[in-house]
């Protein structure tokens, strides 16, 4: 029971770090019809300029967190002007296939930085930690877990109450349509990449500090894509429930399968859990079900 | 069918044949002449790198079909193309001829396509891109899991013999592989010709409007896979003829990602194309390999590894260039030349 206990716990923790990785993916999704895939790369990035700018530069935390910002704010600038506004109007489809490219690129130049040696954040956050039921949950933990539920908040609101989100939703819909009817496109594109970025930013420190900055950590943007295929691309809340969902199940099989597999199906599980979903529910969880037109 | 100034077609036949003139047939057959001698220059290294680029050609010429022509974007070809490799690796060892065993690595790898092929018919585009990209990632776990092909240690397979001799030089190996390349090349370009290949071209463009048309989506989505996966299931079987060995580490989530580079820069849709795209790429590869040494003592804070990581940003930004600037690639570029070339006096 108490292992039980432990392992939910330590699920819904991990599940809610992916919920934010896929929270980055798909507000890009809802805003402009593109499914990201740099994303992993681009809250490696931040996360190594963090790295800089605590362990070599040795700058305050008061100082280190704004310049991150700008940061992502400057990285966020750049893939949207050179790679994503020219392919505004464009098959999602090739913007995908622009993401991927701009995930490749950036890799080489991350890779370049890591030289093979994980890079460990210092603990900037306070070091108390909370047992319950033998699990220490560390601050860590909970801090990214109060930061998700803030941000989902926040883009919920954006979403639904703002002119912007408005317009968000419209140039998701059909670029070309939402420029006619007066919708400043590229405006949109621009901010959402500064937003996303942002959102990835956290998302990517946070990680860093769990499992340190290293090799495997862009990975984890795939794995926030597949959380957001789970959830469904068009829904936050979705993003958050298959976030919790796979990390339990993550958490599950590893506790309790893998004495019978030897080990590893962490790894898999989640995939495995793709593959059989989208054969019963091809948009996901809650996303919106296309009826599509000649 | 375009055809240039003063070049008539002037029986059907003629019209319809791949190698149509006479300068076509010069062509065709000086390249033959000059890939059967080529390994007598003996030269180990350029060798070995032709082999190489020659079963990447196939197993990308296999994701042409499929992502290419067929617009059913796959992550999976290097996990399909290590279903093959190992399955060479297996028949081969209980003592089965590497020739007969060739095409069962193939149809073996196309039947476990079938696998993605089932996701094709639920989902497309970039949901299709991630199933196949879980799909690769299940697939890759398994292998290095599971006992019969040897978890992590990999697979060994001895040198085939051919009618008695022992194929295990480089130049050996070269004209297999080159033979098949042959194969494997002309199929896929009669493939697009066939009404396979324009079912598939249907289906790439709106696959709706197709299926309305008559055309079964449930049956030519499984062909495209299943076509695809075989072109892999070869080229692993060839690489593990190439290395003797078949090993999970060979077959990673990047090289998906090279295959897919591969015929975007190339050209999505050409046959042909795909020979640039894997030209560029190991050229890009070699040449940062000459450049870096130089570069790493300049500055000597990029480190040891600066060729693999350079060419991988090249890559990508190569990548997205292409696809904002040329989105049919290489193959385009080359046309375009030639075309300015014939007129050359004049623009064209």
């Amino acid at each position: 029971m108490d292992q039980f206990l432990g392992l939910t716990l330590t699920g819904v923790m991990n599940g809610c770090l992916y919920a934010l990785v896929a929270a980055s993916i798909v507000l890009v999704y809802k805003a402009t019809h593109v499914v990201s895939l740099a994303h992993g790369q681009l809250m490696t990035v931040i996360a190594l300029f963090f790295w800089y700018c605590l362990v070599p530069w040795s700058l305050p935390l008061w100082l280190a967190l704004p310049l991150m910002i700008i940061v992502a704010v400057v990285i966020g600038l750049m893939v949207n002007g050179f790679a994503m506004r020219p392919m505004i109007g464009q098959s999602s489809f090739s913007a995908f296939l622009v993401t991927f490219g701009i995930f490749i690129a950036i890799s080489g130049f991350v890779q370049m930085n890591l030289k093979g040696v994980s890079k460990g954040l210092p603990t900037f956050l306070p070091s108390w930690s909370v047992e319950l039921a033998d699990v220490h949950l560390s601050s860590v933990h909970l801090f990214s877990f109060a930061v998700t539920i803030i941000i989902f908040l926040g883009l919920a609101i954006l979403f639904k109450f703002t002119t912007i989100g408005l317009g968000m939703r419209g140039t998701s819909e059909n670029h070309q349509l939402a420029q006619s009817t007066g919708i400043g496109v590229d405006r949109i594109f621009a901010f959402i990449w500064i937003l996303s970025t942002i959102v990835s930013a956290v998302a990517g420190i946070s990680l860093a500090i769990i499992m340190d900055i290293q090799y495997e950590l862009p990975f984890l943007g795939i794995k926030g894509l597949i959380v957001a295929l789970f959830g469904g691309l068009e829904s936050l809340l979705g993003a958050v429930i298959a976030g919790v969902l796979l990390g339990l199940l993550e958490t599950f099989a590893a506790g309790y399968l893998d004495p019978f597999v030897g080990g590893g199906l962490k790894d898999v599980a989640a995939y495995i859990a793709l593959l059989i979903l989208l054969w019963v529910k091809p948009y996901g969880l809650f996303g919106l079900v296309k009826i599509e037109r000649i | 069918m375009w055809r240039p100034c003063g070049v008539f077609d002037e029986t059907y036949s003629s019209d319809m044949s791949i190698v149509r003139t006479k300068f076509h047939w010069i062509c065709l057959i000086v390249s033959l002449l000059f890939v059967m001698i080529f390994p007598l220059f003996d030269n180990y290294y350029l060798l070995s790198l032709f082999n190489k680029m020659a079963i990447m050609t196939i197993v990308a010429m296999g994701l042409q079909i499929l992502s290419g022509m067929c617009g059913q974007i796959s992550f999976g070809q290097a996990a399909f193309m290590s279903v093959g490799a190992y399955t060479s690796c297996i028949l081969t060892n209980i003592g089965l001829s590497f020739w007969i065993v060739m095409p069962i690595a193939g149809i073996v790898s196309g039947l476990i396509g079938l696998l993605g092929g089932t996701s094709a018919l639920r989902v497309k585009g970039f949901y299709l891109a991630i199933a196949t990209l879980a799909l690769h990632f299940v697939i890759i776990w398994l292998t290095m899991h599971l006992e019969i092909t040897g978890s992590t240690e990999g697979l060994h397979m001895d040198p085939p013999t051919f009618f008695g001799i022992l194929i295990d030089t480089e130049p050996q190996k070269f004209y297999v592989i080159i033979s098949v390349l042959a194969l494997m090349t002309y199929g896929a370009r009669n493939l697009v010709r066939t009404r396979v290949g324009r079912v598939f071209v249907a289906i790439r463009d709106n696959d709706l409007a197709a299926q309305v048309m008559g055309i079964n989506l449930f049956y030519y989505k499984l062909l495209a896979f299943f076509i695809a996966c075989f072109y892999a299931g070869i080229g692993g079987s060839l690489w593990v003829l190439w290395l003797n060995l078949a090993h999970p580490d060979q077959f990673g989530l990047m090289d998906n990602v090279y295959y897919l580079g591969m015929i975007i820069i190339g050209g999505l849709g050409s046959i042909p194309g795909v020979f640039f795209g894997v030209v560029f790429i190991v050229l890009l590869d070699e040449i940062l390999m000459l450049v870096a040494p130089p570069l790493s003592t300049l500055f000597p804070s990029l480190g040891m590894e600066v060729s693999a990581n350079l060419s991988l940003s090249i890559f990508g930004i190569a990548i997205v260039l292409f696809l904002i600037y040329e989105p049919r690639g290489l193959y385009r570029t080359w046309n375009v030349i030639k075309n300015s070339l014939r007129v050359y006096p004049f623009t064209y």
